[in-house]
């Protein structure tokens, strides 16, 4: 579908900005950079259903972002604008470092203190 | 550049300042937090002013190499490290694979304040020895991160200029 009035530039601009808005979307370019696989591969790690994975695939695809085979079966999905996808996916993983390694160190201080409330009582 | 653009990152953890500090400097303790869904294997850790840390990250079958230079360990409340972002499996520094200005060296100071049961850690993250490229590279992402993904978006602008230039450069 093209939008009428817009310059080629702009249209991809604003699927790009639109398909990289959305973090499922971005989880799945991470495992596409990881190299190409189906829709039940996409789908495994994310608990959603195959339309849904196939969904954000058509919105990837219209970005520019991957292309699908041509095996009917398994149109496997892979990257385009590699370079781009790479910096975004070092760009999300920074983003996300330190919030998601402090969620794991919360939960490794909650067994600290379990540890140390079981010594005590042990005393 | 006038201004050296910094990342800092402030958590509040509901666990007394021992605790917290231990987490940070008993590789047993570090290597099950520290690389989100990572498989982490810490290969050396010397926790002393010149001594390292040498960290692998495995996410699946790729692996992330990165050296860390302790300069200052002032128990139970300051530790300030010098960050070797991207290292070969030698430890050696290389550029960063998926963005080739991230900076190399990353002056890193974490603070433990003592809140009687809880702990408060202010991390920060100072661009060192940095080329310009490398400054606004890093100069680039802080301003995405404080406008969030919902706007912004100056790295992509950015990148997908090279994207279209590579496209036209590819249809001649």
């Amino acid at each position: 579908m093209e939008l009428v009035g817009y310059t080629n530039e702009q249209s991809t601009l604003d699927a790009v900005f639109a398909a990289l808005a959305d973090p499922t979307r971005r989880a799945i370019l991470s495992r596409l950079a990881d190299g190409q696989a189906s829709v039940n591969e996409i789908a495994a790690p994310f608990e959603m259903s195959q339309p849904a994975v196939s969904r954000h695939l058509k919105v990837l695809e219209r970005a520019g972002l991957i292309e699908r085979g041509v095996d009917e079966q398994r149109r496997p999905a892979r990257l385009k604008a590699e370079k781009m996808v790479a910096a975004v996916d070092w760009l999300t993983k920074f983003q996300e470092f330190w919030g998601a390694s402090f969620d794991q160190l919360d939960a490794v201080l909650i067994t600290m203190k379990q540890a140390e409330a079981k010594d005590t009582d042990d005393e | 550049m006038s201004e050296i653009p910094e990342y800092k990152f402030d958590r509040l953890f509901d666990a007394p300042r021992d605790l917290v500090w231990r987490a940070w400097t008993d590789p047993e303790l570090l290597h099950r937090w520290y690389g989100p869904g990572a498989e982490t294997i810490i290969h050396e850790f010397d926790l002393k002013p010149g001594g390292s840390w040498l960290n692998e990250m495995k996410w699946g079958d790729n692996s992330m190499f990165q050296k860390v230079v302790f300069q200052e360990v002032t128990e139970p409340e300051k530790l300030v490290w010098h960050h070797h972002s991207s290292t070969d499996s030698e430890w050696n520094d290389v550029p960063n694979p998926k963005m080739a200005d991230w900076p190399r060296l990353l002056l890193t100071t974490v603070v433990f304040e003592d809140m009687g049961d809880k702990t408060k850690v202010r991390l920060s993250q100072l661009p060192m020895e940095a080329s310009d490229a490398e400054l606004a590279c890093f100069a680039m992402v802080m301003s995405n991160m404080d406008q969030g993904w919902g706007s912004g978006y100056a790295i992509i602008d950015e990148l997908l200029v090279e994207l279209l230039e590579e496209r036209r450069a590819k249809q001649g």
